[in-house]
């Protein structure tokens, strides 16, 4: 008698079980995401090398991932909890590899129209851009008003192509135009009423903020002093401008290193940048620093200008070092200068790079506040002219080209609430997200894997040109990168207390020490601790532990029933089943011909790690009339500890079984596989496969011999 | 806590063969802990028994499974009602008790034992079980510094050690330790040898008398449930 795998048990008082709802929390990496993406998810398909599973996982929570993948400022990985142990997780690399492995050039995007009201944007930088594809997918006609004669705003005109190549850009306004959003390059909208007028029942205003802010010295409007903001957007719209043979750069943000490494870029032999604080203060991002110091930009810290002279064609520049003074209300020291410590330079070019405001028309008549960036509503991104919503750098001052992206996302919702006179309700989700940091015993328990990084250009070919710096990872290099995650909230727990019988299995089995009996005797296995291994899930002698996810939970009796039922139809003798490691060597695809290639009937269930098969997983598939079964795992690749004893310990049990029902224990194996290119267990399972063929041969002779 | 220890499938597969249905009772207590009998085996044990009749090509058992939180308190076994409604025998992975206890609750169903109830014991690390506790009851331990010796001595003697002992080990075998050697050792400790010099007389074990009760109440009017 056969039933399906996964309603064999039953509850003891026959009442069913508490609902299979999910119960895992939301990362920390996903929480300090914008746009909330699903980042533990898509590293996982990583891992498997399932690249459009995962392209599709990012897809569905970012409109222009390719973006992303190359320029994000990724805060995920600040807040990633594998800091902890070794380094974070590159999760941005990994998005790239996704989008590129996976093929996100070809997905097409079509909308339809639906709706009546037409909605303008103003502005295209990636909150006009992000608005405009929601607001499609919504089924609004919109129309998108640009200033400049390119689309993209700072993507555009302010991020280098050697950081964000102009295609990227392109493809993603192609399919923007695809999707049928309107487009007007070369507009500057001035008044609002005007849009009104025309028609548009609503405007989302993403004008960025674009305006260099001044330092306040002497001499700032002489000839050759620029903002930065202007210079980089000269320099992208295919302009040369000339600069010199010396330029010195003011600030210490992202703006300050990317015209100081595009002067570079233009030639200029000597790029000096100069930083009122020390370098452990520098906003600008860490590996831009590394980059720019590498090609030979030099930083002087704690220097400040004070006045600017032209004399004999020379652009004098007296500056003055500090010190650190007091921290102020927000934590920061101040730079207070040294007296007597001016000095003077002599350059062509000074491009200040101090941070930028936004420059609003007079004519939009909406209220503006601290830096000239506009008042909204927080939750709604209402301005005080009612069917004007605003959001982007235009409202927050210079930030991140995924803050423009969430703001858009979330324009586009309101408006829609908005046209359709719904209530806007907050997004509001149940899900708990995981804290806490991982304790000292936890962090030394888990295996210190350093983390991999893409191939950058060598420094000397990278200042002749544009050309991107940073390439894609290699398949290999992914695979075990994406590995390392941690897998914040989705582990262990213990979800039918009432059958937990305190056996202490799970305090004894947990490689990572994790569950722990507390005052009362009651067995606790913390989240924030837990690695998701899942060998006590397997272990629990009552079945009280689940994973959190109720797709691993039935994962492998799925995959089994699956393939169990489509083996049943095959032909190819002897029928073997193998229970396979989705990571590691399994992942980068180098043993994808391993069964196929093979004589006999080799069927792959795959799972997520060895220790998950439980006894009765391997037990299974005799009584399908397979032949055979293995379990092969990743071997020294694993990233978790202990994996290969749990199998041993499973498949000693289930051989005892086997060999009292009258079956050979040896048709029951553990492979593991090896580093390089698994020729080891490509010739073990070969061996396996004969050994399976002559003990089929043997039985039958001997019932033969018996008739 | 009660150890007991999977029996063997054949002689499992012999016990069952009379019967069709078969409803496979494991126990969420003891048997759990240790690992014989707990929802984890049964389903196991399910698995294999279906596996066995495909083997042997006589489909002609089912089976059904149900785990009890324990089957030896009799409010337990009132879901047997409609679990053991529509089978020809039960499978109990509970520990002797557990077997009597269910067979007392279904006077006509037999019910078979699927585990060797092995002795009362505990965990030493995970998957070993040790003896520590023969239900004697006349517990001695506070003489013996808190190591029983009738289950762990070999020879169960009362005033030991024998002439076997050597370098702490048991003559019977040298991976065990020898229980007087312990006892005199944690008395040491605890600077109670002079106890070693006591006589302990035999014990008659004839007059324990069996099957033993333990009574806790006193016959009165009223109280619990009838
Ligand atoms: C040099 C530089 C490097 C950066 N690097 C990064 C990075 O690596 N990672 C990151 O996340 N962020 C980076 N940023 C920040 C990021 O680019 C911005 O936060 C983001 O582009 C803001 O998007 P937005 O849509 O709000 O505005 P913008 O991108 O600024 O777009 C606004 C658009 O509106 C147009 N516009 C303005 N006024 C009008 C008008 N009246 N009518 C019509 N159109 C108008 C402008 O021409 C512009 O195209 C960088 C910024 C700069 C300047
Ligand atoms: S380890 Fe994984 S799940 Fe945890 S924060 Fe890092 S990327 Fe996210």
């Amino acid at each position: 008698m056969y039933s399906s795998l996964n309603s064999k048990s039953q509850d003891v008082n026959g009442a069913a079980r508490r609902p299979h709802t999910d119960h895992s929390f939301i990362p920390p990496c996903q929480a300090k995401c914008p746009l909330q993406m699903d980042i533990r998810e898509y590293v996982d398909l990583a891992a498997q090398g399932k690249v459009m599973e995962a392209l599709q996982v990012i897809r569905s929570g970012n409109p222009f991932p390719s973006i992303c993948a190359h320029v994000c400022t990724h805060p995920c990985e600040e807040a990633c909890r594998r800091t902890q142990v070794d380094s974070p997780v590159s999760i941005r690399a990994l998005k790239r590899f996704a989008v590129e492995f996976g093929g996100d050039r070809m997905v097409l995007a079509e909308a339809e129209t639906t709706r009546p009201e037409k909605v303008a944007i103003v502005g295209s930088g990636p909150g006009g851009l992000a608005c405009a594809y929601y607001l499609r997918k919504l089924g609004y006609p919109v129309t998108i008003f640009e200033a400049h004669a390119e689309m993209g705003g700072m993507l555009r005109v302010g991020i280098p192509q050697y950081r964000l190549p102009r295609a990227v850009v392109d493809t993603e306004v192609q399919r923007l135009i695809s999707m049928g959003a309107e487009i007007r390059t070369n507009t500057r909208v001035m008044s609002l009423d005007l849009l009104f007028d025309m028609g548009y029942k609503a405007v989302f205003v993403t004008i960025g903020a674009h305006q260099g802010l001044r330092m306040g010295i002497e001499g700032e409007e002489s000839p050759g002093v620029l903002d930065g903001a202007t210079l980089l957007r000269e320099v992208n719209l295919g302009l040369k401008p000339s600069l010199g043979q010396r330029v010195v750069v003011v600030g210490g943000g992202n703006v300050a290193i990317d015209a100081a490494r595009t002067a570079l870029r233009l030639g200029i032999p000597s790029v000096d940048i100069l930083y009122r604080r020390s370098r452990k203060e520098m906003p600008a991002d860490e590996t831009e620093i590394k980059e720019a110091l590498e090609e030979g930009v030099n930083i002087q810290y704690l220097v400040a200008p004070v006045n600017i002279k032209r004399a004999n064609g020379d652009l004098c520049v007296t500056c003055v070092r500090m010190e650190l003074g007091e921290p102020d209300a927000r934590g920061r020291r101040q730079p207070v200068p040294i007296e007597g410590s001016e000095f003077t330079m002599k350059v062509d070019t000074l491009v200040s790079a101090i941070g930028q405001a936004p420059q609003m028309p007079g004519g939009f008549g909406i209220r503006i506040g601290r830096g000239s960036t506009i008042q909204v509503d927080p939750l709604t991104l209402t301005t005080n002219r009612l069917g004007v919503f605003a959001g982007g750098d235009a409202v927050t001052g210079p930030a991140t080209v995924v803050e423009a992206l969430a703001a858009g996302r979330q324009a586009a919702h309101r408006i829609d609430d908005y046209l359709q006179h719904k209530y806007p309700r907050p997004v509001s989700t149940n899900q708990p997200v995981m804290t806490g940091e991982l304790d000292q015993q936890t962090i030394e328990l888990v295996r210190k894997i350093g983390r991999f990084e893409p191939l950058y250009l060598p420094v000397e070919d990278r200042t002749r040109d544009f050309k991107p710096v940073e390439s894609v990872f290699d398949w290999e290099s992914a695979v075990n990168e994406a590995r390392r995650c941690l897998r914040c909230g989705v582990g262990a727990e213990i979800l039918f207390q009432d059958k937990c019988a305190s056996c202490l299995n799970c305090v004894r089995v947990c490689p990572y020490h994790v569950p722990y009996i507390d005052m009362a005797g009651t067995i606790i296995i913390p989240p924030d601790q837990c690695q998701a291994c899942g060998i006590c899930v397997a272990e629990c002698p009552a079945r009280a532990i689940v994973m959190r996810k109720p797709r691993e939970r039935r994962h492998i009796a799925d995959e089994l029933d699956h393939i169990v039922k489509t083996a049943a139809q095959s032909k190819a003798r002897p029928l073997l089943i193998g229970f396979l490691c989705q990571y590691g060597l399994f992942g980068t695809g180098t043993l994808a011909g391993l069964w196929r290639s093979g004589k006999a009937g080799i069927w792959i269930v795959p799972v997520l790690c060895t220790s998950k098969v439980e006894a009765h997983h391997m037990l299974r598939p005799f009584e399908m009339g397979v032949e055979g079964v293995f379990v092969a795992g990743c071997g020294e690749q694993c990233s978790r500890e202990n994996t290969d004893h749990w199998v041993q310990q499973r498949i000693h049990k289930v051989r005892k079984l086997l060999a009292q029902i009258g079956i050979e224990p040896e048709r029951l194996q553990a492979f593991v596989s090896d580093k390089n290119d698994g020729r080891r267990l490509r010739e073990e399972l070969e061996r396996f496969t004969e050994q399976v063929s002559s003990l089929c041969l043997a039985s039958i002779l001997k019932q033969e011999v018996r008739n | 806590m009660i150890v007991a220890e999977a029996k063997n499938l054949t002689e499992i597969g012999k016990t069952i063969a009379p019967y069709g249905r078969i409803l496979v009772l494991g126990c969420g207590t003891c048997v759990t802990v240790c690992g014989a009998g707990g929802e984890r085996e049964v389903a196991l044990l399910h698995d294999a028994l279906r596996l066995m009749d495909m083997k042997a090509g006589n489909g002609k058992h089912v089976f059904l499974e149900c785990t009890l939180k324990r089957q030896c308190d009799p409010e337990f076994l009132d879901v047997l009602e409609e679990k053991a409604a529509n089978v020809d025998a039960v499978l109990s992975l509970g520990c002797g008790i557990g077997v009597q206890a269910v067979a007392e609750r279904l006077p006509d169903l037999p019910v078979l034992p699927g585990v060797n109830t092995s002795f009362l014991g505990m965990a030493k690390e995970w998957g070993v079980w040790d003896e520590r506790c023969a239900a004697c009851g006349d517990c001695r331990l506070d003489e013996t510094a808190g190591i029983c010796p009738i289950t762990r001595c070999t020879k169960g003697i009362l005033n030991g050690p024998c002439a076997g002992t050597k370098n702490g080990r048991c003559e019977v075998s040298k991976e065990m330790d020898c229980a007087w050697v312990l006892i005199y050792q944690r008395l040491e400790n605890m600077r109670q040898l002079e106890t070693m010099r006591r006589y302990y007389p035999p014990r008659n074990f004839r007059a324990i008398p069996r099957p033993k009760r333990v009574l806790s109440k006193i016959n009165a009017a009223g109280g619990g449930h009838e």
